[in-house]
């Protein structure tokens, strides 16, 4: 490593409006030639600090220097123009475009020797091979996969000469494999001179591939190591503040008793999709049985037919052997299905009305007994989930979607549960929560399968599916690919099943090898 | 000096900022509109002071206040119930005026002679009141139902509802129900059939009461009950309210024919409290006026209700300034717009603030500190 940083961030202060302090006295350098991860929870001031690097807010006070020479950016198109990139969560590609034509668009200054379409072409095919991303220049957007299209976007970048690329969350949307891939290109990128930063929250992708990190907590900077020097206990230490228990207390299950089940269940897709074969599997009681599977491949569309809000175009559902096909959502509710939904503004909640008011959502006769509501029953519920999931709020009253993520599925999950649910459906635990947030939630999703209710749970997460999970279905394309015990999974499995390998096929390549 | 609008981090929701911006709004809406009078040699302190004293002050003109404000309330608290559920109805108009005929229908039909008239009047006021309610209902439920149903544009289809409720009534008081004379309208009703009038020295009618009663009875609905609880869900959030097992479509409809009811019921009260008769022009407007007086109170029923008596004084105070200065009958809808535009204006100010700031002092730039 140089003794001149590529990048430099001293004394960075970033307020908005006068109570709010994102970011505070902020010291970060950037070598060309490293990975650096960005560390921290949701709301700890790493997405402020890219903005600002990013030219898209001016820093309250604070210098940058960019190769020992300060600059100030009034807009990205400054940062961009002295060697910054940064990739944000959604991509930003025109589909029914060429590769080629995507780099080309938009750019006001061509990269040097560019001057259209066919001698971008030539730049990328180049850069592609230096890089080892395997980029076709003609290849239209919308016929890439997911992967190739974060390739596209780091192209992007390295076209038009960034030395510095920011990557914001840049493995939420990829397959275990692909990730594997994308860590290859960053470290070719690396090996080539280039300064690259991951904002993160996940522990694994740290160790795995940065050479420093950086943790924030609260809008300050904790501390910068050297990642061989620290693991991953240590980091969630300085990230919460605090130790976490992630240990999972899992008692054995008793009889396996049948539970909810699907028998040739046909599940309707999106308009003009056609119908994924049917599907069957019983989740017994005491029981997680965890779906694994890259998001949008049809878990949603198999969680709602089981809450009854699709119908099913044909097979059967049934609960502790009760037929409930037929059964509107309501009835369902009434017979204890609980559905903790992933999307918890635009589904699990009433984002405008109170949390009192959230917890009478989907709730059956306890709180109206003869049509009224009883308030003051109401608001002893909330308070004592308040009370019990430790929910950050002034009181009951207050709006629930002015509460975080991680305390609004605080409060979907305990209303789901204070039920006494006959079973658990559970897409997306935890999806962009803290870790504080989720040692909370995971415990207590054990503990409703340690007393005995049988939860299906679906996660893009896998980390999430293997610590949970008794057992572990994997989705792709409406189907499932094949279902393992807990001890058997591992990730090249899954990862493998992930992609639309069956378990059968996967097992008889084992055999034959 | 710079002057920049800036988002609260609390809306003002306390009882005496509602009224200071309230007081504040109409005092800059009346100041406005009152530089009106000027033209016409008329003084604005004197214009004002007839109107507030003729509509606020003395008992006659309070009585007529609140009659005006009758219908509106009615009006006002069915859009309360239909948007609440996320049904966008503007179809008051025309709930109002088959309630009206409803009301007349029954009245007619207990003239002497008729298959009614042996019943005691008040079943037959009671009968009217219903069946004013219950075509309302069904006037606005056709809507309803196609929204619900075929997802058909409620607002086109309720205004094309209101031209034809309008036409329908005009059509019955110059032709078939038509009474000998100069004026298109029906015959009166039975004296014993009038709404009595409840305050001596005025034409205050028992409707006000039917209004407040069923006002009350909303304010439980709304707001006490599952029934009212999931109105609401269905219309804030659909996806959460199938997630939370509420059949939205059903409470959707129940919605559309209550609001439309509240609005039929509104019109039978006025034919039996203050025409006495059918007439064409009975509505003129109250079936949107309604919708005002919900908006200007915030949506909720209390604040619907005094909004629609301010409106109800604005208009009955207004005639008698027009009458006693002089001025054109414009100026007076002039004065009431004004007053209702800067009432909603101000709306704003509950979530935001205005800062008068020099540029140099703002707290985002402090490198000059």
């Amino acid at each position: 490593m140089q003794s001149q940083p590529l990048m430099k961030m001293l004394g960075v202060t970033k307020r908005f409006g006068r109570s709010v302090l994102a970011n505070d006295d902020i010291n970060l350098d950037l070598y060309a030639g490293e990975v650096h991860a960005l560390l921290g929870e949701n709301g700890a001031g790493k997405s402020t600090l890219m903005n600002i690097l990013y030219g898209l807010y001016a820093p309250t006070e604070g210098q940058i220097f960019m190769e020992g020479h300060e600059v100030q950016f009034s807009s990205p198109s400054d940062a961009i123009a002295a060697g910054l990139g940064m990739i944000h969560q959604e991509f930003m590609l025109i589909g029914p475009f060429t590769v080629a034509e995507n780099l080309v668009m938009g750019t006001t200054d061509l990269p040097d020797g560019v001057d259209g379409v066919a001698t971008a072409r030539e730049k990328i095919r180049t850069l592609s091979a230096e890089f080892g991303l395997d980029v076709d220049p003609d290849a239209f957007i919308e016929e890439l996969s997911v992967g190739e299209r974060q390739r596209v976007e780091i192209l992007k970048l390295l076209f038009r000469d960034a030395k510095v690329l920011i990557l914001d969350e840049p493995t939420a949307v990829l397959t275990p494999l692909e990730i594997e891939r994308f860590f290859e290109v960053l470290k070719q990128l690396r090996d080539n001179g280039r300064a690259i930063v991951i904002v993160t929250h996940k522990m694994q992708e740290v160790m795995d591939i940065s050479d420093r990190v950086s943790v924030m907590r609260a809008g300050r900077m904790i501390e910068t190591l050297f990642t061989k020097t620290t693991t991953p206990e240590a980091l969630i230490r300085s990230m919460v503040g605090r130790d976490v228990d992630s240990h999972l207390e899992r008692s054995a299950t008793k009889e396996r008793q049948r539970g909810l089940e699907a028998i040739s269940l046909v599940v309707p897709r999106r308009d003009g999709e056609k119908l994924p074969p049917p599907v069957s599997f019983a989740v017994f009681h005491g029981e997680i049985l965890g779906i694994a599977g890259v998001d949008g491949n049809g878990q949603t569309e198999l969680f709602e037919t089981i809450m009854g809000l699709r119908s099913a175009v044909d097979g059967a559902i049934t609960l502790d052997k009760r037929q409930l096909t037929k059964s509107t959502c309501h009835e369902r509710r009434e017979l204890g299905i609980s559905y903790i939904p992933p999307d918890r503004r635009g589904t699990g909640s009433l984002t405008s009305l109170s949390i009192e008011n959230n917890i009478l959502l989907g709730s059956g006769a306890e709180f109206s007994p003869k049509g009224m509501i009883d308030r003051s029953k109401l608001r002893q519920a909330a308070d004592g989930l308040i009370e019990r999931f430790g929910v950050r709020t002034p009181n009951a009253e207050f709006i629930a979607g002015s509460l975080s993520g991680g305390n609004l599925q605080k409060v979907i999950l305990g209303r789901e549960v204070a039920r006494d649910p006959k079973v658990l459906l559970i897409e997306q635990p935890t999806r962009g929560l803290d870790v504080g947030a989720i040692e909370l939630i995971w415990a207590e999703i054990m503990a409703q399968r340690n007393s005995g209710v049988p939860i299906l749970m679906a996660s893009t997460e896998l980390e999430e599916v293997l610590a949970l999970s008794d057992r572990i279905a994997v989705m792709f394309e409406g189907e499932i690919m094949g279902i393992v015990h807990r001890d058997e999974a591992t990730k090249d499995l899954l990862g493998a099943m992930m992609v639309g390998n069956t378990l059968e096929s996967l097992r008889q390549a084992e055999a034959a090898a | 000096m710079r002057v920049r609008i800036e988002q609260r981090s609390e809306p003002l929701t306390s009882w005496w900022a509602s009224a200071a911006l309230i007081g504040v709004a109409l005092i800059l809406g009346m100041a406005l509109a009152g530089l009106l009078f000027i033209p016409f040699g008329a003084s604005p302190i004197e214009g004002y002071s007839i109107l507030i004293s003729n509509a606020f002050l003395s008992l006659r003109g309070f009585g007529f206040t609140l009659v005006a404000a009758t219908p509106l309330m009615f009006v006002a608290f069915g859009t309360i119930v239909a948007w609440r559920c996320g049904f966008m109805f503007l179809g008051f108009e025309g709930c109002l005026l088959i309630g009206a005929m409803g009301a007349a229908m029954v009245a007619l039909a207990a003239v002497d002679g008729a298959v009614l008239a042996h019943f005691p009047p008040l079943i037959l006021i009671a009968l009217a009141l219903i069946w004013g309610a219950v075509l309302g209902a069904i006037w606005s439920g056709i809507v309803g139902e196609l929204k619900v149903r075929l997802d058909g544009n409620e607002i086109l289809i309720a205004l094309m509802m209101n031209f034809l409720a309008i036409y329908l009534i005009q059509y019955l008081v110059v032709g078939p129900w038509r009474v000998d004379g100069d004026l298109p309208q029906t015959i009166r009703f039975r004296r014993d059939m009038w709404l009595p009038y409840i305050l001596p020295g005025t034409r205050l009618h028992a409707g006000i009461l039917i209004a407040l009663a069923v006002g009350a009875v909303l304010i439980v609905l709304l707001n006490r009950t599952r029934a009212g609880f999931e109105m609401l869900a269905a219309g804030l959030n659909e996806t959460a309210a199938k997630y939370g097992g509420i059949n939205a479509a059903v409470r959707r409809r129940q919605a559309a024919c209550l609001a439309g009811a509240l609005a039929g019921l509104g019109g039978a009260v006025v034919v039996l409290g203050v025409h006495h008769r059918l007439l064409d022009g009975l509505s003129d407007g109250t079936g949107f006026l309604g919708i005002v007086a919900a908006l200007l109170g915030r949506m909720s029923i209390l604040g619907s209700a005094i909004a629609s008596i301010l409106y109800g004084g604005l208009s009955i105070g207004g005639d008698a300034m027009q009458r006693q200065t002089g001025l054109p009958s414009s100026i007076v809808v002039v004065v009431q717009a004004t007053i209702v535009l800067f009432l909603l204006a101000f709306e704003f100010l509950r979530t935001h603030r205005v800062v008068v700031a020099a540029p140099k002092a703002s707290s985002t730039s402090t490198k000059d500190v």
